[in-house]
């Protein structure tokens, strides 16, 4: 999954997009915290369901899109709990039974609760990020971020602007290693591709940096950042749905961590 | 000496309102910091309000640094020093901020994709108009009146990236009016565009030109289209001298000559009918016949039905090659013409065997020495990487992505170096760069990094690093695109040379200039060959509908530019 807030396709409007983007990432920081301040892996669960939930109903983002949008996320997942169940303490101790007895590796009940609640959360995290970014384009974030969380505009602005030419950087790491491959250039050995790929990531900084300027140009030319107040083309102002959806992602917050089992 | 074509637009216009000049340059200087040669020396011009400035002059002389001064980047937002002084309607740029210039200059650069800051196109109008702080009432009605002044009403709410070359240049004209400046300045805002966004482009200025609302400063080397706009012209030398300023129809003839020698383009308009040269005898029947071709001829490069489908998304699949067949013999020289998206650049990266293509195949086999028998055409994606560069080599429109070294002259002998078989028992001796230099002309530049290079230098020596192990097959993705007259002479003398060892070249161009230097033009559309034959049938009919753009910029009968002396 790509952390960057870029837009899914096509979203239907639905009740999260006509949320503003700060509500919903207030509303996201909330399971954020909740799933992080216990071990227990009935929080990550509830707020999972909870997430896939508010994922199909409320969302309006193409669901199609979504599971290969968290496939590289999966492999995280899977290796984060694998290596969270292999190395807990709980392993060691030898009051309790061994669910698993490999030769030296041991794996006992609560390592794998442990491990699952760490994968869990990043379940969470996951699912969270794509809820709270998903829903709208990148400039109606930054302009919700300016207008309802004062970000300063040459952080939100200047971030959206690089987020526009960072499709060109795929681009020219393809083209700088085609071009490298032709003239016969590139070792073998693990040092040298790791020279390579130094030497391949040099150039594309370079072309980065003067693409950057030359945007940080274009800006000022047209008085970005020229000492006056910044209107708003678009005005996003928090209407009730945005207390709903902060309110009630509290209220699952606070229900996954204290409900009884 | 007065250009016929300067007469009719001018007779059309009204007079242009009285007042203080729209722009006055006093001993106007200017060092970029860390430089140690001033990019503008001491210009002294005076343009009244709703004329048209032409600014020529060659690579490095400081046309686009005028533009920056006239929207204050310089000195506000670019480090440097600043002598003599420059008013724009009657304010003194140096001491006043940027932000009230703002209000009065606009400024459109030459790469649209550099400029364009929002994902939707009514945001990209609003940006500048937030910037200066207008009330939400006034921004919602003056971006479609701003839109629609340009021809794009109606495209508030598409992706800007999602418009073609030329809808991207006309949003950019409208995110400057937007604010209603009375200065425009365009700095060679045709310049990344193909020939049809060229004309939309240019069309578009001529209507603003003679709106007579703006005072217009216009830098752009397609001379031929841009002199009938200018009313008055300011030609500056390859150290940011002024040559001369004048009315458009009476440049002196010494002014000319002066910028002509600078080796900046110079409208033909202006060149006497006697100094026209000949166009150069460099095809291949040509050369055949003067008995200088001194190897047989043979297929270097043979594709066949080439096809590649881009992944399909929402609005269906999309071809990007079907069909293509090319063949290419040694010594050939092929432009390879069409609008952007035709698969141009498709094309050459499928070819160079780096893009396995979907349908079809390619064979490409080195050149036979004296007397051998030929090799067999191989498949280049089959290649070893020691193989391939002496088969195929590959020059981008921007060659920084190609170098792979850290001076000039580790550049130049990369490939040699990383190809050669070692024998036992032997000192190879090293390669010998430094000569290919100083042929080249970047003797001088050895030691230099080849990313502080200027950008007819960085061209010079992208193809300097393929003289040592010529690939048989040269594939030019616009290789003298950005580059002044004497820029492009010098990249063309250099391939007349490269090509001497039987290469044979396909070079995908906008630039109907070089056609007359090429054996053959191949056009594609859409992913396909639409036309196969030679320059002169395609200049006198382009295949293209409407053909106007490819006509209009081509110079038909003329040749390309003489050579630099």
């Amino acid at each position: 999954m790509s952390l960057l807030p870029a837009p899914l396709g096509p979203v239907r409007p639905d009740f999260l997009t006509r949320v503003t983007p700060a509500a919903r990432l207030v509303a996201g920081m909330t399971w954020l915290v909740a799933s992080v301040v216990t071990l227990d892996p009935v929080v990550p669960v509830r707020l999972t369901i909870a997430a896939l939930v508010a994922l199909v109903l409320w969302s309006g983002l193409p669901l199609r899109r979504i599971p290969s949008r968290l496939a590289p996320l999966g492999f995280a997942i899977l290796s984060l709990t694998a290596l969270s169940i292999l190395l807990s303490g709980a392993n060691a101790d030898r009051s309790l039974a061994a669910l698993v007895q490999l030769g030296p590796v041991r794996v006992t009940g609560p390592a794998v609760s442990a491990g699952l609640a760490i994968g869990l959360r990043v379940v969470v995290i996951g699912l969270t990020t794509v809820l709270v970014f998903g829903p709208s384009d990148p400039t109606r974030m930054a302009d919700s971020l300016v207008q309802q969380l004062r970000i300063p505009d040459r952080f939100a602005y200047g971030t959206l602007g690089a987020m526009r030419v960072a499709p060109f950087l795929a681009d020219e790491w393809t083209l700088i290693a085609a071009a490298r491959r032709l003239r016969g250039i590139g070792s073998g050995g693990i040092g040298g591709r790791i020279r390579d790929i130094g030497d391949r990531l040099l150039v594309m900084l370079v072309g980065a940096i003067r693409r950057a300027e030359r945007l940080a140009l274009a800006m000022d030319a047209r008085g970005f950042d020229s000492g006056i107040r910044r209107s708003h083309f678009r005005e996003l102002r928090a209407t009730w749905r945005d207390w709903l959806t902060i309110a009630t992602a509290l209220a699952i917050a606070v229900a996954a961590l204290i409900l009884p089992r | 000496m007065t250009p016929a074509a300067v007469q009719p637009s001018a007779a059309e216009r009204t007079e242009a309102p009285v007042g203080a000049p729209a722009v006055e340059a006093v001993g106007l200087s200017w060092t970029y910091a860390g430089r140690p040669r001033p990019a503008l020396q001491d210009l002294t011009f005076r343009l009244e309000p709703g004329r048209v400035l032409l600014v020529l002059g060659p690579s490095g002389s400081g046309k686009s640094t005028l533009a920056r001064a006239l929207a204050g980047l310089v000195p506000h937002t670019l480090p440097g020093r600043w002598a003599g002084s420059l008013r724009i309607g009657g304010l003194d740029v140096a001491s006043t901020p940027s932000r009230f210039l703002g209000e009065r200059v606009g400024l459109v650069f030459q790469d649209p994709d550099c400029q364009l800051v929002m994902a939707r196109v009514d945001d990209e109008v609003a940006f500048g108009l937030e910037n200066r702080g207008w009330p939400r009432p006034e921004m919602r009605a003056r971006v479609p009146e701003a839109l629609a002044e340009v021809g794009l009403g109606g495209f508030e709410l598409r992706a800007t990236n999602t418009l073609s070359g030329g809808e991207k240049q006309r949003l950019a004209i409208a995110d400057i009016l937007a604010a209603r400046p009375s200065l425009l300045v365009f700095d060679e805002p045709t310049a990344n565009l193909d020939p049809p966004g060229m004309h939309d482009t240019l069309a578009e200025l001529g209507r603003l030109a003679r709106r007579r609302e703006h005072t217009i400063v216009l830098i752009e080397h397609r001379l031929e289209a841009a002199l009938p706009l200018a009313d008055d012209v300011l030609l500056i030398d390859d150290e940011g001298r002024q040559l001369a300023f004048a009315p458009a129809d009476d440049v002196g003839r010494t002014a000319v000559s002066m910028l002509e020698r600078s080796g900046a383009w110079v409208p033909r308009a202006w060149r006497g009918l006697d100094r026209e040269p000949a166009v150069a005898a460099t095809s291949v029947a040509a050369r055949d016949a003067s008995g200088t071709e001194p190897r047989p001829r043979q297929v270097l490069l043979r594709a066949s039905e080439l096809g590649l489908d881009y992944p399909s998304d929402e609005s269906g699949p999309h071809c990007a090659l079907d069909g293509i067949s090319l063949t290419a013999e040694s010594g050939e020289r092929i432009a390879v013409v069409g609008p952007n998206g035709a698969g141009k650049s498709t094309l050459l990266f499928v070819l160079s065997g780096l893009r396995r293509p979907g349908r079809g195949s390619i064979g490409l086999r080195a050149i036979a020495a004296e007397g051998e028998p030929a090799e067999d055409l191989r498949d280049p994606a089959r290649l070893r990487s020691r193989e391939v560069a002496s088969r195929v080599g590959l020059v981008y429109q921007d060659p920084e992505l190609g170098f792979v070294a850290r001076t000039a002259r580790d550049e130049v002998a990369a490939t040699e170096l990383a190809t050669r078989t070692r024998r036992r028992g032997r000192v190879d001796r090293p390669p010998d760069s430094d000569g290919v230099l100083a042929r080249f002309g970047l003797g001088q530049l050895a030691s230099q990094d080849p990313f502080r290079l200027s950008q007819g230098e960085q061209r010079r020596l992208s193809l300097a690093a393929l003289v040592l192990k010529p690939p048989a097959v040269l594939l030019l993705d616009e290789p003298t695109f950005g580059l002044d007259r004497r820029g492009t002479e010098s990249v063309m003398l250099l391939l007349d040379e490269l090509r001497e060892s039987g290469q044979a070249q396909l070079l995908a161009t906008h630039d109907p200039r070089l056609l007359p230097r090429c054996d053959r033009v191949v056009a594609l559309d859409r992913g396909r060959v639409i036309f196969d034959g030679s320059p002169a049938e395609f200049l006198a009919s382009p295949p293209y509908s409407p053909a106007g753009p490819w006509r209009d910029a081509a110079p038909v009968g003329a040749p390309v530019p003489e050579p630099a002396r």
